[in-house]
């Protein structure tokens, strides 16, 4: 008498399926990517100025030196794209709260702190993080120039000592007194 | 075990207690074997409920992969920044990978809708999910805040959370009821 449940047939059917499935996936997407306007090239370039790049694809990175400096001739508005919550934990020095997320709500309530400023420097957290890049991207649409992005910006920052603090975003700034050298 | 059915049937009509042992070795009807006119195949309830929700899940589990994949083909750029933010794959890798897998996804959510390549497509979907959640967990423990990239490309939709893993484990278990339905009960075997 047979086993009742029976494997072997369908494992021997998956055996085929599986690389069948994946050889007409990759067919189909390879195909349809040549053919469509909007493709993206199988090898891509994900360098950081090459991911940071404005339409015209151009970097839109600064480095955290420079950006220091900027901090220290006080000649720089920083812009944290990272969610509100995260901000209140801790933020570069004078730096306004701008969460991608909720653009729309929050960009009229500081538009006019922009205005006049010599550079403007988004942040956000993480090598691969795009809030600040989107964010930088949308103020050179809003027609502000001199707009960078400073590149894993909070962690960078905060390596290097440089002064950040805590706060409301409403409320006033409390510095953190570990990092003070400004 | 076709042959059995039919004679363990006949054997019941004339004892009863010699057929009542030899049905309890007989737990799954065989449908391998072509149902003949002296054939009789008896599914049970319990079989039935099994069946109707395999099928409820087939359906819900093809209509997620294809809703996965519908976002991701529209906007291949930015699924791709979203592959690339998982920090996982190596940098030449994440345009293949960004431009294949929605297809991937498309085909089998199609595949477990329409009932084609069951074996293969059920197999499949288990280890892309055991692969999808594997990453955000580990991207998690590391401490990357990044978005999921699941079922849209957009990132203003927040950072992938716990409410993601535990969704997506609900859909890892589907997928593995699925496979296991598919591979061990010859009914739901592929066409």
């Amino acid at each position: 008498m047979s086993n009742p449940i029976k494997l072997s047939n369908p494992f021997k059917q998956a055996l085929w399926q599986i690389p069948a499935i994946t050889l007409m996936a990759c067919l189909m997407a390879l195909t349809i990517n040549q053919l469509r306007s909007d493709r993206i090239p199988v090898v891509g370039d994900w360098s950081v100025d090459a991911r940071f790049s404005d339409s015209a694809g151009d970097s839109l990175v600064i480095s955290l030196q420079q950006a220091g400096a900027l901090f220290d001739q006080k000649a720089v508005l920083f812009l944290d794209a990272r969610p509100v919550s995260i901000y209140e934990e801790g933020h570069i020095q004078g730096a306004i709260s701008l969460p991608w997320q909720d653009i729309d709500s929050h960009f009229m309530e500081i538009a006019n702190q922009l205005e006049g400023q010599k550079n403007i420097v988004t942040y956000c957290d993480g090598e691969s993080c795009e809030l600040s890049h989107e964010l930088a991207l949308f103020l050179k649409e809003m027609g502000f120039d001199n707009v960078h992005v400073l590149v894993n910006g909070w962690s960078a920052w905060l390596a290097a000592g440089l002064p950040t603090r805590t706060s409301n975003v409403k409320g006033t700034e409390e510095g953190n007194g570990s990092n003070g050298n400004g | 075990m076709g042959q059995m059915v039919m004679v363990d049937k006949k054997k019941m009509d004339a004892d009863g207690e010699k057929a009542s042992i030899n049905d309890n070795k007989q737990t799954w009807p065989d449908l391998d074997t072509p149902n003949n006119e002296n054939e009789t195949v008896h599914f049970h309830g319990k079989n039935n409920l099994n069946n109707i929700l395999t099928c409820v899940l087939r359906i819900i589990m093809g209509a997620v992969f294809l809703y996965a994949s519908y976002d991701k083909i529209l906007n291949p750029e930015a699924f791709a920044k979203a592959v690339y933010s998982y920090q996982i794959l190596p940098d030449t890798l994440v345009n293949f990978v960004a431009i294949s897998l929605p297809w991937l996804e498309f085909l089998l959510g199609f595949c477990l809708i329409t009932g084609i390549w069951l074996p293969g497509t059920t197999i499949m979907i288990t280890l892309l999910m055991t692969i999808f959640i594997g990453a955000m967990i580990f991207n998690m423990s590391r401490g990357l805040n990044i978005h999921c990239g699941c079922f849209s490309t957009d990132i203003t939709q927040g950072p992938a959370g716990t409410g993601t893993v535990i969704r997506d484990i609900a859909f890892l278990m589907c997928s593995i009821y699925l496979t296991l339905r598919v591979l061990c009960f010859s009914e739901f075997k592929s066409t």
